[in-house]
């Protein structure tokens, strides 16, 4: 019987343990794996108070600075700008189909000595994200 | 003890989801517009739908509504007699939005026509910059300067409540 | 005029849903079965008058009454009948319209195949199942109606349907994740009468157990639909986005897979009733959350529906309302549900018990990367957003630990306790031959990231262990729950497929001229011409690119198209299938220099994702057939 009542203490602690560890895991995991969106003078900044680590994902938003496009050995290159900072953005893949220069972008990637090497681009009011609103109220 | 921690467990966890989702609603209702006011109506030359000359910010009136419309959109049908009204009060500007020409000029023939012009805007360039996410939206710019926003279908009741406070007091400054 | 016919009927539908709501708790207290007699007769004539009123509604999308303000702004006089009619389900107002329409035919079926000797508290379960139709009927008719006109004359050829919506997965799509997400409806409500009988001595769930796994099907291939939807027609090449709206149908999707199980389990031994009652209310909660997450437009997606708060305010109220009292219950009754059997430690029940654990938290982590930014955004500045990388992290060690419980599952009995020793010196020899074969693959796919060697080795685990139960079950001609097999090997393949798909596939971008040839991998790209070409309803530029090989040959046209009515612009992959991979190609923009942007990807196993949740169904499907389910 004292036996039986020792096992079931030691299954509910093992129970409270693992469930408290989980629970931390998980947070933890959320925590370092948020993706901030942040401006480019946000991220400058950010930068210099070495908020973020270099591996920290994020979403960079602002206008395509005119005239910084080009492409060199099959990556993109642009800047982003939110008229205060801008901050060079090199990209290899597909670029959305309203993307241009002098328009709304958001790109997802990581910052890294001034420059930030996306993985992933939107286009702001890109249809095929946000739909238009067609609804009959 | 076990039990009471369950039951107060599901009963705060159910109760907290409904008052947060409750507030996210009320909060989200707030910013649905997504266009900053009192900024200044983005740089533009646009051909407008009856002539090719183009059109730029310095040939617009002093306060005027800029509607965005499209032969597409069928919420801008339900608009379209209430826009007929205001019109008589105050200018509106169309802004015809990915729009084939055709189809917008047989539109305005048919349903009458409330806008001075209509800027066309084929590519949906000024209406990117200006924020669209669709048709109808509606704009009320003061002196170059984007005053008031509404997303949708303006009626009497958003018209009373959005737009007139903001007109009467410009025209009684 | 069939319009007002069809609105009239909605409307009169929801008054006898109503009325049936109220019969069938007159039953309650009367405890007469005079009353209960005509609860399944009314719930028949309300499905009927609805049934009417949506085919009706579909005649006038077929016939182009583009005086209908719904039809007239989603299709279009040119569409083909099949798109017409699909065109009904590609916005809010139609939607949910098939939505209400689903309760009700789950409804039906569930009046048609119960099983007719022993069900139990079956007008209440309906009464239940029509207070839900109801009450989405109010929604449908007084804030989102579909039965607008638009008067005195309508619009000569309609909108357009969204070009990307167009599309045959994306057409059969929402009619199957909405059978999935609806049917939990049954066990919420049956569990809701249940709970409402105050009798919890039986607990008769055996007699749903099929309804809970065809719908479990249903949610499956859905899922698996729009997965593959979003491979071939977005352009990105992934299948999966851990989008809000996905992870909005995975919810209910983890604790309906929760359920199935303890379903198994409550019918069997009176074990584990809590968790069956608890997962039923909470896989049809889930299936109204994800309603109000996609309805309301908090949040931006893919898939969300126009923006607003009324619809939002309206369906958070009635979902609350609809769960609140079985949660109630629930818990005021909690000392009396767990009354009966204590779970023997290291039983099957107590392995199936721990996995709930895990899929119950798994749920909670998708909970929470859906809430946890928008709590962050509207209480302070910062702006976040939980991407793929959390999900990944997360999900992959949940997995791997169900998956070894799964497989501790098969060693164990029934309600005996299986010393845990045991359990390992038994499994000894699978796990042996798991490593072996697990270092094999990985030396092959040379890859030594911890998740692809958890993946390759769970995977191969599940497979191997229920290799052995096979053979076993030949060779001794023991009784064997093939299905249950079938499903877990179906499982085991995802795994294995996601984690082969994540360590071997790959892409370049390149930038190409018409008659540039390129290296990728074993491959040489030849960019052979580009032209452009008118349709019906869009212009397009296709490309042509002709790929060798040392084997082989083939030629893909991927394109950019823009559509005439809108003036959408869309980019069309070109997939070339291969048992193993797929080429993916993607064309861009031009630049000024002439040359066009080119995303080549070769995604490897991402068929065997798909063929993966097929197999899982075809198991569920072998399982429904057994009747018997021990």
């Amino acid at each position: 019987m004292k036996k039986d009542r020792k096992k079931r203490l030691f299954g509910v602690l093992l129970i409270i343990g693992s469930s408290c560890l989980g629970i931390g895991l998980i947070l933890y995991a959320l925590n370092s794996n948020l993706d901030y969106f942040l401006t480019p003078s946000e991220l400058k900044q950010s930068d210099e108070n070495v908020v973020l680590s270099s591996n920290t994902r994020v979403k960079l938003g602002g206008m395509v600075k005119k005239d910084s496009f080009f492409i060199n050995e099959n990556k993109v290159n642009f800047e982003v700008t939110d008229f205060e900072d801008s901050i060079s953005v090199i990209y290899e893949g597909l670029l959305p189909d309203l993307f241009k220069e002098g328009k709304g972008i958001v790109v997802l990637g990581k910052y890294n000595d001034g420059i930030f090497y996306a993985d992933e681009v939107f286009a702001k009011h890109d249809e095929n994200y946000m739909p238009p609103n067609l609804e009959l109220d | 003890m076990f039990e009471s921690t369950l039951r107060t467990l599901i009963v705060i966890i159910f109760l907290s989801s409904v008052i947060l989702f409750t507030s996210l609603i009320k909060n989200n209702n707030n910013s649905q517009s997504k266009v900053d006011l009192n900024i200044p109506l983005p740089e533009f030359s646009l051909q407008t739908l009856d002539s090719d000359k183009k059109i730029k910010n310095e040939n617009l009136e002093d306060l005027f509504i800029l509607n965005v419309w499209a032969s597409w959109c069928i919420t801008c049908r339900v608009e379209h007699p209430f826009l007929e009204d205001i019109s008589k009060t105050i200018p509106i500007i169309g802004l015809n939005y990915k729009d084939e020409k055709n189809n917008a000029t047989e539109w305005l023939s048919k349903l009458g026509d409330p806008y001075i012009f209509s800027l066309y805007d084929y590519y949906g360039e000024l209406a990117l910059d200006l924020g669209v996410t669709g048709a109808p939206e509606t704009f009320l710019v003061h002196k170059g300067r984007i005053i008031s926003h509404h997303i949708g279908e303006v009626d009497q009741k958003v018209w009373s409540a959005k737009f007139l406070p903001t007109i009467n007091k410009i025209n009684n400054d | 005029m069939i319009g007002e016919i069809s609105h009239f009927l909605a409307f009169s539908s929801s008054i006898v849903f109503m009325a049936c709501f109220v019969l069938a708790f007159f039953s309650y207290s009367s405890n007469t079965s005079s009353i209960s007699i005509f609860v399944p007769k009314i719930f028949v004539l309300g499905s009927l008058i609805l049934i009417t009123s949506f085919l009706l509604f579909v005649y006038l999308a077929i016939i182009d009454d583009f005086t209908m303000a719904y039809i007239a702004s989603h299709s279009n006089s040119n569409l083909p009948i099949f798109y017409k009619v699909s065109s009904i389900w590609s916005a809010h107002e139609g939607s949910l319209f098939l939505w209400v329409l689903i309760i009700s035919l789950w409804g039906l079926f569930f009046l048609i195949f119960r099983n007719h000797s022993t069900t139990t508290f079956y007008p209440q379960t309906i009464g239940i199942i029509s207070l839900v139709v109801a009450c989405f009927l109010l929604f449908l008719l007084f804030i989102s109606s579909p039965f607008e006109r638009i008067l005195p004359f309508g619009v000569p050829d309609g909108a357009d349907i969204n070009p990307i919506l167009q599309d045959p997965a994306l057409a059969i799509h929402p009619p199957m994740l909405y059978f999935g997400y609806i049917g939990f409806v049954i066990p919420f409500a049956f569990v809701t009468a249940f709970l409402l009988s105050g009798r919890f001595e039986q607990f008769p769930i055996a007699e749903i157990k099929s309804f809970i796994l065809s719908t479990w099907i249903f949610l499956t291939i859905g899922i698996a639909l729009g997965s593959w939807w979003a491979y071939y027609e977005l352009g990105w090449g992934g299948y999966w986005f851990w989008d809000p709206v996905e992870n909005v149908a995975l919810m209910p999707w983890l604790a309906g897979t929760a359920l199935l199980h303890t379903v198994y389990v409550s019918s069997r031994s009176k074990n584990l009733i809590a968790w069956t009652i608890f997962l039923s209310i909470i896989a049809f909660t889930l299936s109204l959350f994800g309603a109000f997450i996609v309805r309301s437009g908090i949040i931006d997606s893919v898939h969300s529906f126009a923006n607003d708060p009324t619809r939002g305010l309206y369906l958070l109220g009635m979902s609350a309302f609809l769960v609140s009292a079985p949660i109630m219950l629930f818990v005021k009754n909690l000392s009396k549900i767990f009354a009966v059997n204590r779970v023997k430690d290291f039983s099957k029940e107590f392995f199936i018990g721990t996995n709930n654990v895990f899929f119950i938290t798994a749920v909670f982590i998708i909970f929470l990367g859906i809430s946890y930014p928008l709590i962050l955004e509207a209480f302070s500045d910062s702006r976040v957003s939980v991407g793929s990388p959390f999900y990944n992290k997360v999900f992959a060690p949940l997995t791997f630990i169900t998956s070894l419980f799964l497989v501790f599952s098969t060693y164990s009995k029934w309600s005996r306790e299986i010393p845990l020793i045991e359990i390992l010196k038994s499994s000894a020899s699978i796990f042996a031959l798991t490593i072996l074969s697990s270092i094999v693959i990985i030396y092959f796919v040379n890859n030594y990231e911890w998740w692809l060697i958890g993946g390759i080795f769970f995977g191969n685990l599940i497979i191997l262990r229920y290799i052995a139960l096979i053979i076993d079950s030949v060779i001794s001609k023991k009784y064997f729950n093939q299905g249950s097999a079938l499903a877990h090997i179906g499982f085991a393949l995802l795994i294995v497929s996601i984690s082969l798909n994540a360590a071997l596939s790959n892409e370049r971008t390149f930038s190409m001229s018409v008659g540039d040839e390129v290296k990728f991998n074993e491959n040489t790209i030849e960019f052979d011409n580009i032209s452009l070409q008118k349709n019906s309803n869009f212009e397009s530029l296709s490309a042509d690119f002709i790929f060798s090989n040392g084997e082989d040959t083939f030629e893909l046209y991927p394109e950019k198209r823009k559509y005439f009515v809108r003036g959408e612009i869309t980019t069309e992959s070109d997939i070339s299938i291969k048992p193993i991979k797929d080429v993916y190609i993607t064309i861009g923009e031009q630049q000024s220099n002439g040359k066009w942007i080119v995303n080549v990807q070769e995604n490897y196993f991402v068929r065997l994702i798909w063929i993966s949740a097929i197999i899982m169904s075809l198991g569920a499907v072998l399982v429904i057939r057994r009747k018997i389910y021990v």
